[in-house]
């Protein structure tokens, strides 16, 4: 039997709206889940999504991706990757899987708000598809880290950190719980899939993919470039949402939902896929740097799309192309030495090659982070381990909920952006993350950052180790040098040799 | 970048898919060939993925993967593996087709 074409009865099919009659449509769509922004129902029903997918195609397609990332998995198995792979390498897994694994469960319901709630039958139509997709992401990332926890007790926080109060933590939900779980469904269609999902997660699922591809680790290569192939259907759901609003006479609003979406995906993965592509890779697999891989897959494809979207570069451009040298030094710093705090072992990855490769991508940085770790190296060699390891807080930003970090060296920078609002005071660490703030400060204002709590007296003994009980962080989970300080041999051998 | 300012990369005009590495990603980049005649596709191999680009828009069909390919292929089979890809999409049972609508 013949069968049509997809695009000669798909329209038809998915054109679902109906006239209601037993309630109003503001009852049916509640603007607060809704966000039609008063744009008329005609409107909504011109929403086209580009990348059309059916039942039977989703089902047969996705069925391909899950058996072809489990086999690989099933195969590679036994060839026991994990316990020969490069410290680092661990670690970057560890952190990854923390990181997201349940921020995809997140997505499932931001996914089922636009599938109930958009006032676009289309955006209804692809989210239904999404929320499937997003539920895979979570379940891979849980099963496949799940192998190794017989191996370190860390590897359980890919299903643990966003249920503890680690920094890290508490940061990711601030903000995914911004732009996924807090937002009506327009806003969500902007904010989580145009903004992040064609955005940023190319940088963790596709950039990762390549480094991962040349550490040799092809189950986890497999794995995150496969679930990037869900992002890059369902996040096309926000492309029509876009021209819609800006046929209305929204522009504006729509460009300061995606101006902040950027700049807040922008901080948390700066703490996240910055010190991974750039430090705990092993250099032999960098394939490139973390700055060359944000050029290529955030400054000239995502931000090349917006333009072609009929939005503009968003208002903080230049110090979002000057930080593209420096806050991820900054965070990774701050990591390492804060390193007890976090689940993974973070690798500091300064040996003398290591920081010829960082000159090489950042000019100039031995003369500014340089001169922070020539006194680390200093300390350890002298041995003076606890002065390497915190003993103070760190302000910490109200909104990214990362630490304030600039060029330190002989290029300091660092500056405390305040704000006060109904008597409170607020720090960020950037002109974009008070912007943020600004726009909606109802939204934001309660929140307590950890350094909040700690000066609140909710962190009790008030002290490091009762910053860790009150992060979950238990023995064996705490993170050391990954390398366990192997890596100092080099200086030491230059210390020798200069004797 | 030539003016030195890593800004400067925004201001391109190069659309195409990015594919996980593999064969279909291999047919992709020479059904590129076959079905955008005169377009110089670039393609950029990061092991893990294939960058495919061209200028302005790029074309794939179905009928020159099937045959780069050897067998038969559904259009929409390309998602297995379509990681990514750059400018916008417009996809239908016979082709996709990535483009811009501005040109810089």
């Amino acid at each position: 039997m013949a069968h049509l074409k997809r695009e000669d009865w798909y329209d038809l099919t998915r054109t679902t709206n109906w006239t209601p009659k037993y309630v109003s449509e503001e009852e049916l769509f509640p603007e607060e889940m809704s966000g039609g922004r008063g744009i008329p129902m005609e409107a909504w029903e011109t929403y086209d999504e580009p990348y059309k997918v059916t039942y039977p195609e989703y089902v047969t397609t996705q069925r391909e991706k899950d058996s072809g990332a489990y086999s690989v998995k099933a195969a590679l198995e036994r060839d026991a990757f994990v316990d020969r792979a490069d410290p680092g390498w661990v670690s970057t897994m560890i952190a990854h899987y923390g990181a997201i694994a349940l921020a995809e469960y997140l997505a499932v319901t931001a996914e089922g708000r636009m599938a109930r709630f958009a006032k676009a039958p289309g955006n209804r139509n692809m989210a239904v598809f999404g929320m499937m997709d997003e539920n895979r992401h979570c379940q891979l990332q849980l099963f496949f880290p799940h192998a190794n926890t017989q191996r370190s007790r860390q590897w359980d926080w890919a299903h643990k950190a966003y249920h503890s109060n680690d920094w890290a933590a508490i940061a990711a939900r601030s903000f995914f719980d911004d732009v996924t779980a807090t937002r009506d469904a327009v806003a969500v269609s902007i904010m989580l899939t145009f903004a992040f999902e064609t955005g940023f997660t190319n940088m963790q699922f596709l950039g990762l993919a390549a480094d991962a591809a040349e550490a040799g680790d092809h189950t986890f290569a497999s794995l995150i470039s496969s679930i990037q192939t869900d992002e890059s259907r369902h996040a096309q759901q926000g492309g029509p949402s876009l021209k819609i609003l800006i046929e209305n006479g929204k522009k504006e609003e729509a460009q300061a939902l995606v101006d902040a979406a950027i700049w807040r995906a922008w901080k948390l993965f700066s703490v996240l896929s910055g010190p991974i592509l750039d430090y705990y890779t092993p250099l032999e697999a960098r394939k490139q740097s973390f700055k060359e891989f944000m050029l290529e897959w955030i400054v000239a494809q995502f931000e090349r799309q917006l333009l072609d979207m009929g939005l503009d570069k968003p208002w903080y451009w230049d110090e979002f192309i000057r930080a593209l040298d420096e806050t991820h030094h900054g965070m990774h710093l701050g990591v390492w030495y804060w390193r007890p705090t976090v689940w993974w072992n973070p690798a500091a990855g300064v040996t003398p090659e290591e920081r010829e490769w960082l000159e090489e991508k950042y000019p100039g940085w031995n003369d500014t982070w340089g001169q922070c770790w020539d006194v680390i190296v200093d300390n350890l060699l002298n041995g003076k381990p606890e002065l390497t390891g915190p003993e103070t807080l760190p302000l910490v930003c109200n909104m990214s909920q990362l630490p304030i970090v600039g060029t330190p060296g002989n290029g300091w920078n660092v500056k405390d952006y305040q704000y006060e609002y109904e008597g409170r005071l607020y720090h960020f660490g950037s002109e974009p993350d008070r912007w943020c703030f600004q726009q909606d400060p109802e939204r934001y204002k309660k929140h307590m950052s950890l350094i909040d709590r700690f000066l609140a007296g909710e962190i009790q003994p008030a002290d490091l180790a009762g910053a860790l009980i009150y992060m979950g962080l238990e023995p064996g989970e705490i993170g050391d040098d990954a390398h366990n300080y192997e890596w100092l041999e080099a200086y030491k051998q230059k210390v020798d040799s200069a004797a | 970048m030539a003016t030195g300012n890593a800004g400067d990369a925004i201001n391109n005009n190069r659309v195409g898919p990015v594919m996980r590495a593999g064969d279909v990603a291999q047919a992709a980049a020479e059904a590129a060939e076959m079905d955008n005649p005169g377009k110089e596709i670039t393609v950029d191999d990061k092991v893990a993925y294939l960058r495919i680009s061209a200028e302005n828009e790029l074309i794939l069909t179905r009928e020159s993967m099937e045959e780069c390919l050897g067998r038969a292929f559904q259009m929409q089979e390309i998602e297995i593996n379509l990681s990514s890809f750059s400018g916008q999409i417009d996809a239908n049972s016979d082709r996709v087709r990535f483009y811009f609508d501005k040109e810089l």
